[in-house]
C-alpha cells in the first residue's frame, strides 16, 4: 500500500473577538474542496485557489448549512485513520497553522459536547471499538507518550525526571523510536486525557521557564495500539501494533519578534541576512540542482529531528492527514497564503521510494533472440505438422532445420545457443537437480569461491569498549522494555504520575484533589493565578491558588515557585485576608514575567 | 527625501548655529558618545528586549541617531552659510537614483577626502544606520527612505578610503530590501553595483578603508589597519552571499553557485568560520556540482572540506558527549559526500562507455584506456572512502550486521542512513564491476554486493522499513540475475566446447532461482495485510512491479533441468508471469506506456510459449 498520499484539508475559523473588534475582512471563500483567498491589500489581482481533499468551512455558526462541525472533520479524517490503526497500519495527522488559526480547536477542542476536537474523539471512539470486543483470544493494550521538539531537541513531556534531550534513533525490527522516552500504558480515556494535559502543563512550565515561545516547537502526540491474538491451537501470540501520531507543527508565523529574523516560513525572493545561513542556501541550491537531474546526491540535514518525524510518517507504510488551520482575517494575509501554499506542498508529498532498476536492455537483446528462435520453430514446426500430421509424437526434433530447434532440455538450450555450445553435444549430467524456487540458497561461499577478506570485518574492531558498552546498554534497555508486563508497565505510569504531581506541587501548582490536572477548574472559592500564553493551548494551563495570608512568589523557598530570567528571588508577594464578604486578593511588587505573564485573577 | 527635510526641520535650531560653524571638542565628544550609545542600544542592548516590547532599545537607539543627524545638519548649516551657499544649493534635482545605470562613481563629485566628502559620509552614514534602524524595526518605507538619502549623499563624492565601506554597506541593505520585496532585479542592480565598487577600489586604491564607525570616534580609538581591512572585507563577504541568494532566486543556479563557492573562500582567506560548518557547506557545495557533472570542482570542494573538517580537531573523549556526537556524525556526512561523488564519476564514465545494450562498447577501447586510468585512482578513493566511512561512523558500521556482533550491534541508531550508505557501497561495487574484465572478479565484486544487502533485507522489520526493503529486494534480485549471466558466460569461456558441468548447473540454478525470489518478495511485499495482490498497481510501483513480473518470467525459463516434469511446471510459471503483464495492461492501457518493451514482448512469449509447452507435452507422452 505504499505511494499513498498525505491527504490535506485545510479550515478556516470564525472570526475572533480582536478581529470583530478591528473589523477585520474575511478573505477566505470556499467553494466545495477549493478555497480561495484574496489579498486585501490589492483586490484587483485575482483571488488565489487552491484545491485540497477537504476545505473546511467553519466561519460561520452550525445554522449555515455549508458549515463544517467537529464531529464532520473526525469522521472525514479521524475516523478514516483510526480505521488504519486498526488494519494494523501506521496513522499520522499532522496540525500546521499560525497561532492562533485554530488549530487546538481542531486537534483539542473543547471540552462541551459536540466541540471536542480530532484526539478526543479518536480516543473515545478507540476505546469504544476495543470495548466492544468480546472474542477472549483478542486482547488490545495501549500506551501513550508526549514529546515535544524544539531546536532540534527533544523533551519527553510525561516524566518529570527525563532531563535533557532524548536521541531519535532507529532500530532494524522495532523501527524508529526515541530512546528513553517514557511510554505510560492507559486503560482509557480519561487516562490519556489527564497525560495530554500534564504533557501540556510541562510544556508550558518549560516555555515560560526557558523563554521559548510554542510557535517554534512541534510537539508529538503518540498513541502505540497492540491487537494481541492468541492462537488457541498453537498458544502462540501474534501482535499487531500500530502508532497514532497526533503532530503539532510549529506555527508558521514570525517564530520571535525579538529581532531574530528570518525565521518567518516565506516562500520567494527574501535574502538570509547572516552569514551562518549559508549552509540552508547551498543545501536549497544543491537540492534546486538534484530535483532536476536525477543523480544521487547527499545534502546533510539541516533540521534532522523534523526530518525524522517525516520520513517515519511519509516514509511508507503508514497514513498521513494533514489539516491546515486558517485565519479568516485580512490582517493576516501573508500568514494564511503562506500556510495555504505549504499545504499545497504538502498534498504533493509522496514516498519517493523509487525502484531503481538496472537496464534490463540485455535481458531483451536475449529475449528478442528467444522470440525468433521460437518464431522459426513455430514455422518449422507449422511446415512439419503439414506434411506430417500424425508423425508428431515421434517429433523429431534434433534434426530440426538450421540447428536451432530443440525442445531437450530446452531452457538450458536456450541458455546456451548463442554462447555457441549446443546441449545435443552434452546433454546435461543426470545428477543436476532443480533447485527450487523456495530452497534456502546454500552457502554462498561455496558458489563462488571467495576468500577474499572482509572490509567490513576490519571496521568490528574499531569500536572501542565504550562504544561497545554504550550499544549493550540500549539493547538491554529495550529488552527489558519488551519483556515488561502490562502490570510493570501500569504500575510504572503511577509511579512517573506522581513524580509528576510532586514536581507540579511543589512549583505551587495546584492539583485537583483526584489527583487530576485537567483543564482549568476555576475554583469558585479560592483567589489564584493563572498563567497566559499567546497560544491557547497553553495559555490558563496552570494554576497557582493563593492561600489565605501570605503567598510568596518567586525563585526560592517560596509558595509559588517560578523560575525564568525575569524572575527575582523573591518576586512579589500576595496577601489574602478575609473579610465578611469573601476574599480580596491584593497583588504587591509587580514584575514583568516575560513570556507568560501571571495574571491575578481577583474574586468579586 | 521626504524624511530629512522632516527631520532636517524638526531638528531645533540650536543657538549653536550662530556660532562657530565647528564643534567645539566638547560637543563633538558627546556626539561621539551617543554615537557609541547608540551602537551598544542596536547590537547587545536590544537581545535583552522583552517579548511584549521588542524594539525598546532599537527606539532608544533611534532616538540616538535623530539627535546626531540634528546636530550635523546644523553644524552643516552653519558651515554651510560661511562657505557662502554650500552644497544644498547646486543639489540636482535628483530622480530616484537607480543603481547600475549612474555615472562615474570613482571620477565624479568632491573628492571624499574633502571637508565637503567628509560632511556628506558623515551624514550619509547617520542616515545608513537610521535606514538599518528602521528597517530592523519593521518599518520599511522609512528605512528605505533613510538609506536612499545616504545614496544620495555619497553620490555628491567620490570614492575613497574615507566612503567606500559606505558606499558598499548601504548597497548591501538596499539590495536585502528590495529582495524581501521581491523586487529581485532591483536588488541585483544595487548588489552588483556593491561588487564593482569594491573591485575597482580594491585595484585603484586598496589602502585600509576607514570604517563608519570611525567617523563618530575620537581619535584615539581609531581602529587598526588590520581590523579596518576585516571589517570592509566582511562587507564584502556579505555582498557576494547576497548576489548567490540573488542569483539562486533568478535561477541563475551556476552563477549562484560561483558566488556561494567564493563566499566560502572568502571565509576561509579571512579567516572568518567556524570549521565544521565551513567543512559541511563545502561537503554540500560539492552535492551542486557533482549532479552538474562537474566533478573538478566537487572534489576540490570535498577535498577542502575534509582539510578543514580536520581543524575542528579530535574531539577528547572526555568531552561532552554530545558535541562528539555532532563532531562524529559531520565527519559521517562528508563521508557520505565523497561516497556520492565516486559514485557519480563511475556512473557518469560507465554511462559514457556503455553501448545500447549496457556492455563495454568495444569500439571505444582507446577511450576507455584513458578513462581507465582515471577511474583506477577513483576506484582506489571510492575504496577508501568506503572504508574511511566504515571506520568513522561507528555507529553506521557496517560490523553491525556482522555475526557475532549481530546480537547487541543491531541496535543502531540510525538505521535508514545505514542502509543508504550501504546501497551506494553496493552501487560503488556495481559500477566498479563495469570496468572489470576478468569475469571472476566482476562476479565478486557482486557477491560483495549480494553479501551487504542480503542480511539487511531479511533482518528489517517489514512494517517500518517497507520502501528500503523492496528497493533491497529489487536491487537482490537484480544482481543474482547479473551474477548468474556472469556464471554462465564464465562456464562457458571455461569449458569452452564442453558441456557445462554438474557443479555449474547447480550455481547457476541457484543464482537463478535466488533472483526469482527476490523479485517475488518484492511482489509479494505490494500484497494487502490479506495477502491479496492488488488489482490496481500504485503509480509508484507500477513499472517496477510489472518488470519484476517479466523477469520472472524470463529466470522461470532458464532454470536448467533434465526432468521433462520440473521443464513443464517452470515453463508455465513462465508463460504465468508473461500473461499477467500482457493481462494488466489489456485491463490497465494507461500501464502499456511504462513496459513499452516489455510488454510487446511478453505478448510474443505468452503467444509462443504455449507452443514449447505442448512440444515438451508431446514428447513427454511419447516418451511414456
Amino acid at each position: 500500500m505504499a505511494g499513498a498520499s498525505v491527504k490535506v484539508a485545510v479550515r478556516v475559523r470564525p472570526f475572533n473577538s480582536r478581529e470583530i473588534g478591528r473589523n477585520a475582512k474575511c478573505v477566505i471563500q470556499m467553494q466545495g474542496n477549493t478555497t480561495c483567498i484574496s489579498n486585501p491589500k490589492q483586490p484587483k489581482d485575482g483571488a488565489k485557489n487552491f484545491t485540497f481533499d477537504y476545505s473546511y468551512w467553519s466561519h460561520t455558526t452550525p445554522d449555515d448549512p455549508g458549515f463544517t462541525s467537529q464531529t464532520q472533520v473526525y469522521k472525514d479524517i479521524g475516523e478514516e485513520m483510526l480505521l488504519h490503526a486498526f488494519e494494523g497500519y501506521n496513522v499520522c495527522i499532522f496540525a500546521y497553522g499560525q497561532t492562533g488559526a485554530g488549530k487546538s480547536y481542531t486537534m483539542m477542542g473543547k471540552q462541551e459536547p459536540g466541540q471536542e476536537g480530532i484526539i478526543p474523539q479518536l480516543c473515545e471512539d478507540l476505546f469504544q471499538r476495543t470495548g466492544e470486543n468480546t472474542d477472549p483470544d483478542l486482547t488490545y493494550s495501549v500506551e501513550v507518550s508526549y514529546m515535544e521538539i524544539y531546536c532540534e531537541r527533544v523533551r519527553d513531556l510525561l516524566n518529570p525526571k527525563s532531563q535533557g534531550t532524548l536521541r531519535v534513533r532507529e532500530h532494524p525490527i522495532l523501527g524508529p523510536y526515541v530512546e528513553d522516552l517514557s511510554k505510560l500504558a492507559v486503560t482509557g480515556f480519561t487516562d490519556i486525557r489527564d497525560l495530554m494535559d500534564a504533557g501540556n502543563k510541562a510544556r508550558t512550565v518549560a516555555a515560560t521557564n526557558m523563554n521559548e515561545t510554542s510557535s517554534r516547537s512541534h510537539a508529538v502526540f503518540t498513541i502505540v495500539f497492540t491487537q494481541k491474538r492468541r492462537d488457541q491451537m498453537t498458544s502462540l501470540d501474534t501482535e499487531k501494533v500500530s502508532k497514532i501520531s497526533l503532530v503539532d507543527l510549529a506555527g508558521s508565523e514570525r517564530a520571535d519578534s525579538s529581532g531574530a529574523k528570518g525565521m518567518r516560513l516565506k516562500e520567494g525572493a527574501n535574502i538570509n541576512k547572516s552569514l551562518t545561513t549559508l549552509g540552508k542556501v547551498i543545501s536549497a541550491l544543491a537540492e534546486m540542482q538534484s530535483s532536476k537531474k536525477r543523480k544521487s546526491d547527499f545534502i546533510p540535514y539541516r533540521d534532522s529531528v523534523l526530518t525524522w518525524l517525516l520520513k517515519e510518517n511519509l516514509g511508507g507504510n503508514s497514513r498521513t492527514a494533514m489539516i491546515a488551520a486558517l485565519s479568516p482575517a485580512d490582517i493576516n494575509y501573508e500568514e494564511t497564503l503562506s500556510t495555504l501554499r505549504y499545504a499545497d506542498r504538502a498534498k504533493q508529498i509522496r514516498c519517493n521510494a523509487v525502484i531503481n532498476e538496472d537496464p534490463n536492455a540485455k535481458l531483451i537483446r536475449e529475449l528478442k533472440a528467444e522470440v525468433e528462435r521460437l518464431r522459426n520453430l513455430l514455422f518449422s514446426q507449422g511446415l512439419q505438422e503439414l506434411l506430417d500430421n500424425a508423425v508428431n509424437n515421434n517429433n523429431n526434433i534434433n534434426n530440426g532445420p538450421g540447428g536451432v530447434a530443440g525442445a531437450s532440455p530446452s531452457p538450458l538450450q536456450l541458455a546456451l545457443t548463442s554462447n555457441g555450445i549446443t546441449p545435443e553435444n552434452g546433454p546435461a549430467p543426470p545428477g543436476a537437480e532443480p533447485v527450487s524456487e523456495g530452497d534456502t540458497p546454500a552457502d554462498p561461499d561455496q558458489l563462488i569461491e571467495d576468500g577474499e577478506e572482509r572490509e567490513e570485518g576490519e571496521s568490528t574492531e574499531n569500536i572501542s569498549k565504550e562504544e561497545a558498552a554504550e550499544r549493550l546498554m540500549e539493547t538491554e534497555k529495550i529488552i527489558a522494555e519488551l519483556n515488561e508486563t502490562w502490570e510493570e508497565k501500569l504500575r510504572k505510569t503511577e509511579s512517573i504520575r506522581l513524580e509528576r504531581e510532586s514536581l507540579l506541587v511543589e512549583m505551587g501548582v495546584s492539583i485537583k484533589e483526584d489527583g487530576g490536572t485537567l483543564g482549568v477548574f476555576s475554583p469558585k472559592g479560592t483567589p489564584h493565578l493563572v498563567n497566559l500564553n499567546e497560544d491557547p493551548l497553553m495559555s490558563e494551563c496552570l494554576l497557582y491558588y493563593i492561600k489565605e495570608g501570605v503567598t510568596r512568589v518567586g525563585q526560592q523557598d517560596v509558595d509559588i515557585k517560578l523560575s525564568g530570567q525575569f524572575i527575582k528571588e523573591i518576586h512579589c508577594v500576595f496577601v489574602s485576608e478575609t473579610n465578611e464578604q469573601g476574599e480580596a486578593a491584593r497583588k504587591s511588587v509587580s514584575g514583568g514575567h516575560s513570556g507568560a505573564v501571571s495574571r491575578s485573577r481577583d474574586l468579586r | 527625501m521626504a524624511a530629512t527635510q522632516q527631520e532636517a526641520r524638526s531638528c531645533a535650531r540650536t543657538p549653536k548655529r550662530t556660532n562657530m560653524a565647528s564643534f567645539n571638542s566638547n560637543e563633538w565628544r558627546a556626539i561621539c558618545d551617543k554615537f557609541t550609545n547608540a551602537q551598544n542600544l542596536t547590537e547587545i542592548e536590544s537581545r535583552n528586549d522583552p517579548e511584549n516590547d521588542p524594539f525598546r532599545s532599537k527606539y532608544k537607539a533611534r532616538e540616538l541617531l535623530r539627535e546626531i543627524y540634528c546636530s550635523l545638519k546644523n553644524f552643516e548649516a552653519g558651515e554651510g552659510e560661511e562657505e557662502g551657499g554650500g552644497e544644498s544649493g547646486d543639489q540636482r534635482p535628483t530622480e530616484q537614483p537607480v543603481d547600475g545605470q549612474r555615472e562615474d562613481l570613482f571620477g565624479q563629485g568632491f573628492s571624499g577626502d574633502s571637508p565637503a566628502g567628509l560632511r556628506a559620509a558623515k551624514l550619509g552614514a547617520v542616515e545608513y544606520y537610521l535606514g538599518v534602524n528602521h528597517v530592523d524595526t519593521e518599518e520599511l518605507p522609512a528605512g528605505q527612505e533613510h538609506l536612499m538619502n545616504c545614496m544620495k549623499l555619497l553620490e555628491r563624492c567620490r570614492v575613497s578610503s574615507l566612503n567606500v565601506s559606505l558606499f558598499i554597506h548601504v548597497r548591501n541593505q538596499l539590495g536585502i530590501l528590495w529582495a524581501g520585496r521581491d523586487e529581485t532585479e532591483t536588488a541585483q542592480g544595487f548588489l552588483e553595483t556593491a561588487e564593482s565598487i569594491y573591485q575597482r577600489y580594491m585595484k585603484e586604491d586598496g589602502s585600509p578603508p576607514t570604517d563608519m564607525t570611525e567617523y563618530f570616534a575620537a581619535e584615539e580609538s581609531l581602529l587598526t589597519h588590520q581590523e579596518r581591512i576585516k571589517r570592509f572585507e566582511l562587507a564584502y563577504t556579505h555582498t557576494m552571499y547576497y548576489l548567490a541568494q540573488v542569483y539562486k532566486n533568478l535561477g541563475q543556479t551556476e552563477r549562484a553557485a560561483t558566488y556561494c563557492h567564493t563566499t566560502l573562500q572568502r571565509q576561509l582567506q579571512l579567516n572568518q568560520f567556524t570549521p565544521m560548518e565551513w567543512a559541511l557547506n563545502a561537503a554540500t557545495l560539492s552535492q551542486y556540482y557533482i549532479t552538474k557533472g562537474r566533478y573538478m570542482e566537487g572534489r576540490h570542494c570535498l577535498s577542502a572540506a575534509t582539510v578543514i573538517s580536520d581543524l575542528a580537531g579530535e574531539v577528547p573523549s572526555e568531552a561532552e558527549s554530545e558535541r562528539r556526537e555532532h563532531l562524529r556524525q559531520k565527519r559521517a556526512e562528508i563521508a557520505r559526500c565523497w561516497i556520492k561523488y565516486c559514485l557519480n564519476l563511475l556512473q557518469d564514465a560507465k554511462k559514457q562507455l556503455e553501448d545500447n545494450i549496457g556492455e563495454l562498447d568495444t569500439d571505444r577501447q582507446e577511450e576507455l584506456k584513458r578513462a581507465r586510468r582515471r577511474e583506477e585512482e577513483e576506484e582506489e578513493k571510492g575504496r577508501k572512502s568506503a572504508l574511511l566511512f566504515g571506520s568513522e561512523d561507528t555507529f553506521d558500521s557496517i560490523a553491525s550486521i556482522e555475526e557475532k556482533a549481530k546480537d547487541y550491534f543491531q541496535m543502531d541508531g540510525y538505521v535508514t542512513d545505514h542502509i543508504e550508505i550501504l546501497q551506494d557501497h553496493s552501487a560503488l561495487f556495481r559500477s566498479l564491476a563495469f570496468f572489470e574484465e576478468d569475469l571472476e572478479r566482476r562476479c565478486k565484486m557482486h557477491k560483495r554486493r549480494v553479501d551487504m544487502l542480503e542480511p539487511i533485507c531479511n533482518d528489517l522489520n517489514a512494517q517500518y522499513y517497507l520502501m528500503i526493503r523492496r528497493q533491497l529486494m529489487f536491487e537482490l534480485a537484480e544482481t543474482y540475475n547479473e551474477m548468474m549471466d556472469l556464471k554462465l558466460a564464465l562456464a562457458n569461456r571455461q569449458a569452452d566446447t564442453q558441456s557445462l558441468d554438474n557443479h555449474t548447473i547447480k550455481k547457476f540454478n541457484h543464482l537463478c532461482s535466488a533472483s526469482a525470489k527476490y523479485f517475488q518478495m518484492f511482489l509479494d511485499s505490494l500484497c494487502s495485510p490479506e495477502g491479496k495482490f492488488p488489482e490496481r498497481l500504485e503509480e509508484e510501483v507500477l513499472r517496477p512491479a510489472l518488470v519484476a513480473r517479466f523477469r520472472v518470467a524470463r529466470l522461470h525459463s532458464r532454470f536448467i533441468s533434465t526432468s521433462p516434469t520440473v521443464q513443464l511446471d517452470n515453463l508455465n510459471k513462465s508463460l504465468e508471469n508473461y500473461k499477467y503483464v500482457v493481462q494488466y495492461c489489456e485491463a490497465n492501457p494507461e500501464a502499456g506506456a511504462t513496459v513499452e518493451t516489455e510488454l510487446e514482448l511478453s505478448k510474443e512469449m505468452a503467444g509462443l510459449l504455449p507452443l514449447k509447452i505442448n512440444r515438451l507435452k508431446a514428447r513427454m507422452a511419447s516418451n511414456n
